[in-house]
């Protein structure tokens, strides 16, 4: 028996759009393919592009209290057209406002370092009636799901979470240009032009705002990342899972690494990663620049998913030799209570060397497939 | 028990029938309740607060809008209809519209099986126009499949939808049964036109809502909407189908009630009988307590065995009854589609527990007489019978107390809208007249032992001396009998008087020749108008017809359901009229026709309190009614309370509405109406036939009556059960007064009485015992059908009618009552000789 609660509708969504869209090779037929430069410009490409199939605008950041308390945060706002745009032709005339093609998912999680525990929410709503959507006002961008949005100014990107467990607002400043993956954003994720996405970064955005947690609302300050995708392709059969690293160095300097993990353990060589120097100008880090170790274990005691909890990052070029923890163990998103769908996402710390230099940083780690295949948002 | 097998027998056969009869009633009912309220909860899901427009649609843009309150949660908009197959032209099932993203936190719902398929029906909703999702039960009753199509014909159109998945029992899917479909928000209001708009907004809340957000929720919301609890509706249909639960609870308690004469007469029998043994018992050590435990124990072991034995007939039964249940109630109250019998155990316990308690009660006493026994009497000859007899003259005190009783219960209110009070008086009615039965059997055996002994013979006035000297064994049939032919007279007069008074109403506020609405339109509460495009031709013929628009609207008033009629009133007048309790007729109908005021049924006035005078107050969409109440008329519509007023004076004076559908009437009725009408039909249905239900006014007041007839079908069948259980008291108190008698009997035949004689006079006895049953329960049934009209009637559903004493059929069904219960004397009469009067004597 399957139960249609909150639970599974959100397990189902993940695996008619992750498992189904991109494993199974659903017809991807009547869609906009990636399938070269993506000549991305802004302000418009922070909007969405609805008649990709799958799309996402990604936070995370480490933040700190006036009191010194340690907080990661998640914000993760994903789009999904359900049919392509040949069959709204199809559609009843006159036809239903609430008809559409596009559905919205929202995932958003806080991290309490020093309380040592991990909180998150979801939701979900279709694409209309101002239940999700996305506004445009001139240069001024609005992703929103019913009370979650982020909005994307020339300047600033608001977001804004209320949820149960927690709530934040927080202003997000870029104080690097976009960095743009792969080939000018073209970011190949299989063997074939197609299978690919456009993938930009704001890899540092100063933070500011609050957060409320357990009813007390508290400053916070500190530093973020963010991520735009979308694609239309399946991703190759094979894969298991993939491990996504964003890393902010002290020397102002950001790398961001995904890696496609296949059936035998072993790497897909369309895994890659990018540099970003501290002028903004960027780097593609190919596969076999890259050489993670894993170094530790932790084991979930919802899931039972053993995930990787502490690696040795090591890049030729440029040379460094990081060390990467997780600041809190137990990041792990959804498990009994959400949606079914169980993947780790979480604050970490970095310490290393660089060009014979001693350097630290923080960041986040994506890691899916660990509790169930293909079971978690690629990234 | 063992000493009188086959009257205990009898007993145990009337016990159980009474207690079957309970039992079946009281489980029939819960599963009916009990489907009800599982199919109104799963339907109102987990919503804390429901957001309506009285009367109207809320405009989706709200969903929007109630989300960025603070402490709203979730919301979930939901549309619902009935609809039916077209092509199969099957029984209306729902079809619930939502969104099933937003709807997740609301209602549960299952697919029957998880198939890599299952997993992506739920999507397929949104992303094909015209797909849905069915229950169970309604896929098995048409042998559907995930991917089969289905013609789907709703009120304003009819279309093909696709099968995307099945639900299995459970969470929504029980909901009406299982009859019932899921389809996604966008494909409802494309099917029903309904663009821009919702039933209903669910809404779910911050655990720590506070009175004062609800507040200001409602402050930031338009007048004519609404914040209401989710289980009002529930609750409401709930008190009603209480109340119809606790009318046939105890209708079917009459059964038991005519059943404990049957215990009383066999335990007293049995006390009697023993009366040597119980002194000798008494003399050997046993206490009177001993011995009244005794006694109490056979009436508590007739109980349980009855009980017992009324589980096979129950199951047969309650099959019967659930199918009625269900349909009276669906017609009565509230749509209820009961798939599956549950058997609470709360429901049995208490069909075992009243049994046993109303058989013990019966052997109280018999078991206080048996207290009395002095040891003394063990030494004395043998004798049977009581020496004790209760005074009938006490007996007839106790009768008065109880008479006296029954006018101030009468006239007190009901207790948790429940009329119990007016129930305790039609106890002590039944009680009291049964009191008197011992007295009134010596006063007639007085009055007539002389008269037919000179009229018809030795045999009459042995019988009336007999039945006069009988005491209270006798007396006890006659009680029985009482209370059935009671119940018989008063059902009968009730019955008649509702019949009567509807079927006036059918005629003068149900009149027209052909009533035109929207397909479904009933069902689906004549929320959808008719098109323009139907109003403009219906208006072509205005040459041939008076057309009296009208449009009605499902309101709540403190809770209470009922309908806001507007209607033409000035042509409605010219050709019907309402049947008025209070209120001058003419000045009403005057006021009334000028939009001056409203007139309301007698139903809703008992219900809600509001009088002639007072003003009646509602929102109807977006305008706020507040008018005088001119008159109060009698109405008998099924489901609530009804008010009356001009729709031409609520266009003027509120808003424009639509017709919601209209009744014709022909201007010239001299030349053959009847054709004429199914002229004017079949050209109605020519034109309008695929989105209009088109009715003559002749089949929809046949209809009405036969609805009426159906609804009383259970009541008819519990009483023809408590007169069988009478039929059988008489039989068993005949046959023991014959066995009782048995060395009387036989001395008289020694002497030179013949069987012809002895046979005769045992008839006559069973007549005696008949006739003062009969017409004492005649006189009680009299005034129990007052209680019933005026108290229990207006208590429970709100609405009395025109008393009307049905004399053809009380003339023509109390003879055969009596010839009934005089053959309920044959086996008596059989039983008189049965062993050689030689031997009895001899062995005596």
């Amino acid at each position: 028996m399957m139960s249609f609660n909150k639970r599974s509708i959100l397990f189902l969504w993940f695996i008619f759009v992750f498992t189904h869209g991109w494993v199974l090779a659903e017809d991807t037929k009547g869609y906009l393919s990636v399938t070269g430069p993506c000549e991305l410009e802004f302000p418009e490409d922070h909007a969405s592009h609805p008649d990709y199939r799958t799309e996402w605008w990604y936070y995370t950041g480490n933040l700190k209290s006036a009191a010194g308390n340690r907080y990661g945060f998640q914000l993760t706002f994903f789009r999904r057209r359900i049919i392509p745009s040949e069959s709204e032709k199809r559609w009843p005339a006159p036809a239903s406002a609430w008809r559409s093609s596009q559905i919205y998912l929202a995932h958003a999680a806080i991290s309490d370092l020093d309380g040592k525990q991990h909180f998150h929410a979801q939701d979900m709503g279709r694409g209309v009636l101002g239940i999700a959507g996305e506004f445009r006002d001139n240069d001024i961008v609005r992703i929103f799901l019913k009370k979650w949005s982020t909005r994307i100014g020339p300047k600033v990107h608001q977001l804004k979470v209320i949820s149960d467990p927690f709530s934040f607002e927080l202003n997000l400043t870029p104080v690097k240009p976009a960095a743009f993956h792969g080939e000018e954003g073209y970011s190949q994720k299989g063997s074939t032009p197609e299978k690919a996405s456009c993938y930009y970064s704001l890899t540092r955005l100063d933070t500011i705002g609050q957060v409320t947690l357990a009813k007390k609302t508290f400053a916070v300050s500190g530093l973020s990342w963010m991520d735009h995708e979308f694609s239309t392709a399946s991703l190759e059969p094979g894969l298991v899972g993939w491990d996504w690293f964003s890393l902010q160095l002290s020397d102002n300097t950001e790398i961001m690494i995904y890696l496609l993990r296949q059936k035998d353990a072993t790497i897909h060589p369309a895994s890659s990663g990018t540099y970003v120097r501290s002028n903004g100008k960027t780097r593609h880090l190919p596969r076999h620049d890259i050489q993670v170790t894993v170094t530790d274990t932790w084991n979930s005691p919802d899931s039972g998913a053993v995930y990787p909890a502490r690696w040795r990052l090591r890049i030729s070029s440029p040379a460094m030799d990081l060390m990467i923890a997780p600041n809190l163990a137990n990041q792990e998103m959804g498990t009994k209570e959400s949606t079914g769908v169980t993947y780790w996402e979480g604050s970490v710390s970095v310490r290393g060397i660089k060009k014979g230099r001693r350097i630290n940083g923080k960041g986040y780690v994506e890691m899916t497939g660990y509790a169930k295949a293909y079971d978690a948002p690629l990234h | 028990m063992k000493k009188h097998l086959g009257r205990a027998l009898t007993v145990l056969l009337g016990i159980a029938l009474g207690a079957a009869v309970f039992t079946s009633v009281r489980l029939s009912i819960h599963a009916a309740l009990d489907s009800f309220t599982r199919s109104m909860d799963v339907i109102a899901g987990s919503a804390d607060r429901v957001m309506v427009q009285p009367g109207g649609r809320v405009p989706e843009e709200w969903v929007a809008k109630l989300m960025q309150f603070s402490v709203v949660r979730d919301v979930s908009p939901v549309l619902t209809a009935y609809v039916r197959l077209a092509d199969k032209k099957s029984e209306p099932f729902l079809l619930i519209g939502l969104d099933p993203i937003m709807d997740r936190s609301f209602r549960k719902w299952q697919f029957s099986e998880r198939t890599e398929e299952d997993v992506e029906s739920w999507i397929e909703l949104l992303k094909r126009p015209y797909t849905l999702i069915i229950g169970k039960s309604l896929a098995e009753k048409y042998a559907v499949y995930r991917g089969d199509h289905l013609f789907i014909e709703h009120t304003r159109q009819t279309a093909f939808f696709s099968i995307a998945g099945i639900l299995s029992p459970g969470g929504l899917a029980m909901a009406e049964g299982g009859m019932i479909a899921l389809t996604d928000i966008a494909t409802f209001q494309e099917l029903t036109k309904l663009y821009g708009l919702v039933d209903r907004i669910d809404i779910k809340l911050d655990p720590n809502t506070t009175s004062e957000d609800l507040d200001h929720i409602r402050k930031n919301l338009p007048d004519n909407f609404q914040l209401g609890a989710p289980s009002a509706a529930k609750e409401s249909g709930q008190g009603l189908i209480r109340a119809y639960q606790l009318n046939l609870s105890i209708l079917s308690f009459a059964s038991l009630f005519v059943g404990m004469f049957l215990v009383y007469s066999l335990v007293a029998l049995n006390a009697a009988s023993r009366r040597h043994e119980l002194a000798v018992l008494r003399a050997t050590g046993a206490s009177p307590h001993f011995l009244f435990l005794v006694f109490l124990a056979e009436g508590a072991l007739f109980g349980v065995m009855g009980w017992l034995t009324a589980l096979p007939i129950s199951t047969i039964l309650v099959k019967y009854l659930l199918k009625g249940v269900s349909q009276t109630i669906s017609i009565l109250f509230a749509k209820v589609q009961v798939e599956t019998l549950s058997l609470s155990p709360w429901e049995i316990l208490l069909s075992f527990a009243i049994t046993v308690f109303t058989s013990s009660v019966s052997a109280v006493q018999p078991a206080w007489e048996a207290m009395q026994v002095s040891p003394n009497e063990a030494l004395e000859i043998s004798r049977h019978g009581m020496t004790r007899k209760t005074s009938p003259r006490k007996l007839v005190i106790g009768g008065i107390g109880c008479l006296f009783l029954v006018v101030p219960l009468s006239l007190l209110p009901g207790i948790l809208n429940m009329t119990l009070p007016g129930y305790f008086a039609i106890l002590f009615l039944f009680v009291g007249f049964s009191l008197f039965a011992p007295w009134s059997l010596i006063q007639m055996g007085h009055a007539l032992s002389p008269i037919l002994h000179r009229f018809v013979g030795i045999p009459a006035y042995l019988a009336g001396r007999y039945v006069r000297d009988s005491g209270t064994r006798t007396a006890v049939s006659v009680g029985a009998l009482i209370t059935a032919v009671a119940l018989f007279a008063s059902l009968v007069i009730m019955i008649h008087s509702f019949r009567s008074t509807v079927e006036l109403w059918a005629h003068q506020t149900v009149s027209g020749d052909l009533f035109v609405t929207t397909k479904m339109g009933e069902i689906n509460r004549f929320r959808y108008p008719l098109p323009r495009t139907v109003v403009d031709g219906l208006e072509e013929f205005s040459n041939q017809v008076d057309i009296v628009p009208s449009r009605r609207y499902s309101l709540t008033y403190n809770n209470f359901p009922y309908e806001f009629q507007l209607l033409d009133i000035h042509v409605f007048l010219r050709h019907g009229d309402f049947v008025w309790l209070k209120g001058d007729p003419d000045r009403v109908r005057t006021l009334l026709k000028h939009g001056k005021g409203v007139v309301i049924s007698e139903v809703f006035s008992n219900r809600t309190g509001v009088a002639m005078g007072d003003r009646f107050r509602a929102r109807i969409e977006s305008s706020l009614v507040e008018l005088p109440v001119l008159g109060i008329i009698r109405d008998y519509r099924t489901r609530g309370g009804v008010v009356f007023y001009s729709l031409p004076q609520f266009n003027i004076r509120y808003h424009d509405v639509p017709w919601g559908g209209c009744r014709i009437f022909l201007k010239d009725r001299t030349k053959n109406p009847e054709m004429a009408v199914a002229s004017l039909k079949n050209e109605f249905i020519r034109r309008w036939g695929d989105t209009l239900e088109i009715i003559s006014g002749q089949a929809l007041r046949n209809t009405i009556l036969r609805v009426f007839d159906e609804t009383f079908a259970i009541t008819i069948v519990l009483l023809l059960i408590a007169l069988a259980i009478a039929a059988l008291g008489i039989a068993t108190t005949l046959t023991v007064l014959v066995l009782e008698r048995s060395k009387q009997l036989n001395t008289l035949y020694a002497v030179g009485a013949d069987f012809g004689q002895i046979r005769s006079m045992i008839l006559w006895e069973a007549a005696f015992m008949v006739v003062a049953g009969e017409l004492a329960g005649i006189v009680c049934g009299f005034v129990l059908s007052y209680i019933l009209v005026y108290v229990i009637n207006r208590q429970s559903f709100g609405w009395t009618f025109l008393y009307e004493v049905d004399w053809g059929a009380l003339a023509m069904s109390l003879p055969l009552i009596i010839l009934t219960a005089l053959a309920a004397a044959y086996p008596a009469i059989k039983m008189v000789f049965r062993e050689s009067p030689a031997t009895l004597l001899r062995e005596n």
